[in-house]
């Protein structure tokens, strides 16, 4: 087909005016981030600072309780990642390969997990978590996670695990291998990589989590970073400046993982949301 | 799908099983249990502090139903949830569509552009857009100063008329990629052959797209709305950090409704349960609606 001129430059107009839509507020938080303090509420706005300061950073890395948030969304995330990773691949690969009573209704239950809404579960968590002393404990706030991290973790690997082909597994099976041996000789190194990138996607989704971090700790030592930039105040009001420096922090971990995993992740989760 | 021929079918189910069985404790546990919980606390009167329950019918649907601010608070829903969803489908789809372009030179950069606000966590994107909607301080306000328009300066997030459509707007920036990238991948799965014979045959992009994109793309457009409604229903985290609900109740949603009830000062636990019943179940409705078309799927992958 040949391209019209006149029909690429409106195309090239609208994508450009799109583009900018999405980039725009980001850009603007970097330049609020590494402008110096007394130039962050400057008028008019400038969008490229005259001079570049590190000041707002050094503030937030040298502030121990921005460091504790910090820490406390890698240790649960992490945790929590973890833990859904180890049930996940048992259950993925379970689901994948075997058919037994109660399949269905589980992979079921599985999916609407993604439609329960949280809020509602905020009550009886925190009742459950205050009868068993969990409530403000780590290990509390961990198995919580599991609500979010496992069902993704499952529904994401179970579909990895489906485009592999049975026959290697076949093989090893009638080679006399176990199908715990199976999947851990065979199916965990063939699809490392893909466990790698729901890893990362899970624990990114527990890195943003908000809502139940919110509602099952108080005071700061187990406050995650989410909860920490939600209330980023203090006498002087709103400190900007450290806001957004934090804000870009808090965003790393996520860039990196999309930009490592785009495409496998775009994959996964466009087949999932469609296929069963 | 085709399984393995191995060994006889009960063993196998059984290794299954039980490889599935930490999963089901977990869902059991965190899912079955909490919401068994919540529909025996929305029935309950909830005492504090060792959570004592005693059976007191309907009366904390009364309660949260009869509250001074519950229409306003299902208006908002309302509200929020029909725009977000329109507002993040028509931007979605129409950068789907243009992005989809794949001879437009640039493209690749030009998808992970606008791909972006996806991958910013929801904290940053509320903290992001108050400060860009702040009233002294913020670019909007300070851009409309300084084109000499400073009279449609506006306070956007503190006075009643602008914060919702502030909210939104931050909640279609966030939103929308999502979408445009399911639809992208749905329109790169369709076959080219259409498009050329249609082509041919003197169709113009317009009838291309409501003829052969549309009809293509529609059991993903189908399921991106029913995911993109019900966590519209379920939303928190963007609006609680943006306006916390406020001004004056103007963005306060069922899910902000919950969290007030039960952690606002007044331990509401009985009422807050009450309206998450109601959320459990319009998601319930909404899953019935969204999961058949998994299973259409399904059927259609296995033919």
């Amino acid at each position: 087909m040949k391209s019209k001129t006149g029909y690429n430059i409106i195309t090239y107009a609208i994508a450009f005016i799109l583009c900018a839509f999405s980039i725009l507020p980001v850009l603007w938080v970097l330049s609020t981030s590494l402008k110096p303090e007394t130039m962050v509420f400057s008028s008019p706005p400038r969008w490229i600072p005259e001079i570049v300061s590190f000041e707002h950073y050094k503030s937030v890395l040298s502030d121990p309780r921005m460091l504790r948030y910090f820490f406390n969304s890698f240790a649960t995330a992490g945790l929590s990642t973890i833990a859904a990773l180890i049930v996940g691949i048992l259950g993925a690969y379970g689901f994948s390969r075997y058919r037994f009573p109660g399949h269905k209704t589980l992979m079921i239950s599985i999916l609407f997990t993604r439609m329960l809404p949280r809020v509602a579960l905020i009550v009886p968590f925190f009742v459950t978590l205050q009868k068993l002393k969990m409530y403000n404990t780590r290990a509390g706030l961990v198995l919580v996670f599991l609500i979010i991290t496992m069902p993704l973790s499952i529904w994401l690997l179970k579909g990895f695990f489906d485009g592999i082909p049975f026959e290697i597994e076949e093989a090893a099976i009638v080679d006399g291998c176990s199908p715990l041996g199976v999947l851990i000789r065979i199916v965990i190194p063939i699809t490392l990589p893909a466990i790698a990138s729901v890893g990362m996607y899970v624990f990114i989704t527990a890195w943003n989590e908000f809502l139940f971090a919110l509602t099952m700790t108080k005071g700061i030592e187990l406050r995650t970073i989410s909860v920490g930039l939600a209330f980023f105040i203090d006498e002087f009001g709103v400190r900007w400046g450290p806001l957004m420096a934090a804000s870009i922090l808090m965003s790393i971990p996520a860039m990196i993982v999309f930009s490592l995993f785009q495409k496998s992740l775009i994959k996964g989760l466009s087949e999932g949301a469609v296929k069963g | 799908m085709k399984l393995p021929v191995l060994t006889n079918a009960r063993k196998r189910n059984l290794v299954g099983l039980l490889m599935a069985t930490p999963a089901t404790v977990i869902l059991l546990v965190m899912m079955a249990y909490p919401v068994i919980q919540t529909f025996v606390f929305s029935v309950s009167e909830v005492t504090l502090p060792f959570f004592k329950l005693s059976f007191n019918g309907i009366e904390n649907f009364i309660t949260a139903f009869t509250k001074p601010d519950i229409v306003k608070i299902i208006t908002n829903t309302l509200v929020w949830t029909v725009f977000s969803v329109v507002l993040r489908l028509i931007l979605g789809l129409g950068t789907a569509l243009i992005m989809n372009n794949t001879h437009l030179r640039g493209i690749t950069i030009m998808r992970v552009i606008s791909l972006l606000p996806w991958t910013v966590p929801t904290i940053v994107t509320a903290n992001t857009w108050r400060w860009i909607f702040q009233s002294d301080f913020g670019v909007i306000n300070g851009t409309l100063r300084q084109l000499g328009l400073g009279s449609l300066a506006k306070t956007w997030l503190a006075s009643p008329a602008t914060a919702m459509p502030s909210i939104l707007t931050a909640a279609t920036w966030a939103g929308f990629p999502f979408v445009m990238m399911m639809l992208l991948s749905a329109m790169q799965g369709l076959s080219k052959e259409h498009y050329e014979a249609a082509s041919i045959d003197g169709a113009n992009s317009f009838q291309l797209f409501l003829h052969i994109t549309l009809p293509g793309i529609k059991p993903v457009l189908f399921v991106v709305v029913a995911l993109e409604t019900i966590s519209a229903i379920n939303a928190f985290d963007l609006i609680f950090i943006m306006t916390g609900g406020g001004p004056a109740g103007t963005t306060e949603t069922l899910g902000l409704f919950v969290y007030r009830l039960a952690f606002g000062g007044g331990f509401e636990f009985g009422p807050a349960s009450a309206v998450s019943v109601v959320m459990i179940l319009i998601a319930v409705i909404g899953f019935l609606i969204y999961a058949p078309t998994q299973k259409i799927n399904k059927k259609r992958k296995l033919v």
